[in-house]
């Protein structure tokens, strides 16, 4: 069993890291370029991070950037670790970590639906919450629910309502 | 594969052997299925969209509703993530009671669920004896917090408000009841069952490799022989201080999970009964001041809890305005649920698959969202 500080030590001599951040206890987030980042998982599912919790996908439209978080487990060290890596949000592609995981396929497919970011070696790309979705992809934060309803739906009037 | 021999099966979204609005396509060869695909997206309403667009304390009514059975389980891992991000301490008595309304859900959701699972083979007197046990819990909680299924009782910085000493009391003597009275008859009507027994033992088996590398959780990887439980790995709310048992198995077939839910429960009336004789006194909330403004730094968590059937996870961002920048809710039965029906059901039997479905703990709205 590693304490925190012994894992950040370890991933900075093994990893290139791009930073790392200890948030509070048994919770550790570190950061990868996109290059690096599949090799880093890698290594990391060598050193026990078996458990891959689930991949979430946050869009900082500001920075123009998606920020894809892999949530890591290791039932040895107790410890938790969000593996994050930021991809450009215009061309809003990445590759694909199925060959690690099997069961990523199905949360990439889940991030291409709300956010249309597309997976490289992933071959199933369809649809899996949406149906015959045409507008830009809901999760997004360019998406406003207000003004899709507006477009979408007609407003019903209601008795007495000018 | 000749697919000629084979037939297509849409099972669900409306079939009762499915838990839930969601649906399993399968091509089967004689009775066995021979490949599946999930079908999910009937019951999407949009939460985490919805949740980026409402202030922080404006989305505890909002979560409870994300999965029917775990409506507190919601409540506190979206209270924890919170209180992580604005490194919050909650009063003690507000861990206590915390830990007494999660181990009363998971009494419910266990029961019900062992009550579904007997749905699932035809044993419905046990499935109506579920629903009628799992209603005295929620007269409990209806009493505790106002509302019967869902309370909205955890929330940022401790509980809505105190739980009375003769509330206390009641929930004493109702898990007496339930340890001497209903649990009994459950035993006797369910697990000493030779035709229960017979369809449950060796059906639906998930063995560890599988379950460990799916990210499986819960009574599910405990029925393979591990004994992970989030409550000891990361304890929360009051677990630090309760003494308690997780229970585990080997073959990790349906039979297996079942005996562990009931295991389950006995714990978590042993870990009431020690988390009320040692309740201490105090407040149970803390004043984070006008509930609409309530602000914390920018940051980022993902924490987790466990739920009846494994670890519940949410990622919270937060650019310290007054409504989070993004919440993405990890549900237990995700993998099991998507990628499981793909990679774990073909060769099941046709008449297995509600047994797989019900005992694996599959709840389509925690992956709809």
């Amino acid at each position: 069993m590693r304490s925190e500080n012994e894992l950040i030590k370890l991933l900075n001599r093994d990893l290139n890291l791009l930073s790392f951040k200890k948030l509070r206890k048994q919770n550790i987030s570190i950061r990868f370029e996109n290059e690096e980042l599949v090799s880093g998982l890698n290594y990391l599912k060598s050193q026990n991070y078996i458990h891959l919790a689930t991949i979430s996908c946050v869009d900082w439209i500001e920075d123009n950037q998606f920020e894809l978080i892999y949530q890591l487990f290791s039932y040895e060290d107790k410890i938790s670790l969000s593996v994050k890596t930021r991809i450009n949000r215009k061309t809003s592609k990445f590759v694909t970590i199925k060959n690690l995981w099997g069961v990523a396929k199905y949360y990439e497919r889940d991030i291409h639906d709300f956010f249309g970011i597309k997976f490289t070696g992933n071959d199933n790309m369809d649809e899996l919450i949406l149906e015959n979705w045409n507008e830009i992809p809901p999760m997004r934060k360019d998406f406003k629910t207000r003004q899709y309803v507006d477009k979408k739906y007609d407003w019903r009037q209601y008795h007495g309502q000018e | 594969m000749d697919k000629s021999k084979m037939t297509e099966m849409f099972f669900g979204p409306n079939h009762p052997g499915v838990p839930g609005n969601y649906g399993i396509n399968y091509f089967y060869e004689g009775d066995t299925v021979v490949s599946a695909e999930p079908n999910p997206g009937h019951l999407h309403r949009g939460f985490e969209k919805l949740m980026e667009e409402r202030e922080w304390i404006k989305n505890t009514p909002l979560v409870c509703r994300i999965c029917v059975m775990e409506p507190d389980i919601n409540e506190m891992v979206y209270a924890m993530g919170f209180e992580a991000i604005g490194k919050i301490d909650i009063p003690k008595r507000a861990t206590y009671i915390r830990s007494i309304i999660l181990e009363l859900a998971r009494i419910q959701a266990h029961i019900f669920s062992i009550g579904g699972n007997c749905g699932a083979i035809g044993l419905y007197t046990a499935m109506q004896w579920g629903v009628l046990t799992r209603d005295y819990i929620l007269d409990l909680f209806e009493e505790i917090t106002g509302g019967r299924v869902y309370h909205i009782y955890i929330r940022p910085g401790g509980v809505r408000h105190d739980i009375e000493d003769v509330t206390l009391q009641k929930i004493l003597d109702l898990l007496n009841d339930l340890e001497n009275n209903r649990m009994p008859e459950f035993q006797k009507l369910i697990f000493e069952n030779p035709i229960a027994q017979k369809r449950w033992k060796n059906t639906a088996i998930l063995n560890q490799e599988d379950a460990l590398s799916l990210g499986v959780t819960g009574p599910a990887l405990r029925a393979t022989g591990l004994v992970h439980d989030v409550r000891k790995l990361m304890p929360y709310a009051a677990y630090e201080q309760v003494d308690f048992k997780v229970p585990s198995g080997q073959d990790g077939d349906a039979w297996t999970r079942l005996k562990l839910k009931k295991d389950e429960i006995f714990q978590s009336i042993n870990i009431i009964r020690q988390l009320i004789n040692n309740i201490p006194d105090g407040p149970v909330s803390l004043n984070l001041g006008n509930a609409l403004k309530y602000k914390i730094p920018n940051g980022e968590a993902y924490v987790k809890i466990e739920s009846s059937r494994g670890e519940y996870g949410y990622y919270i961002v937060s650019d310290g305005g007054l409504k989070p920048y993004r919440v993405h809710v990890r549900g237990t039965s995700t993998p099991l649920g998507l990628y499981g029906v793909e990679s774990l059901l073909p060769g099941c039997r046709i008449e297995d698959v509600p047994i797989w479905a019900h005992s694996l703990g599959i709840c389509p709205p925690e992956f709809d969202r």
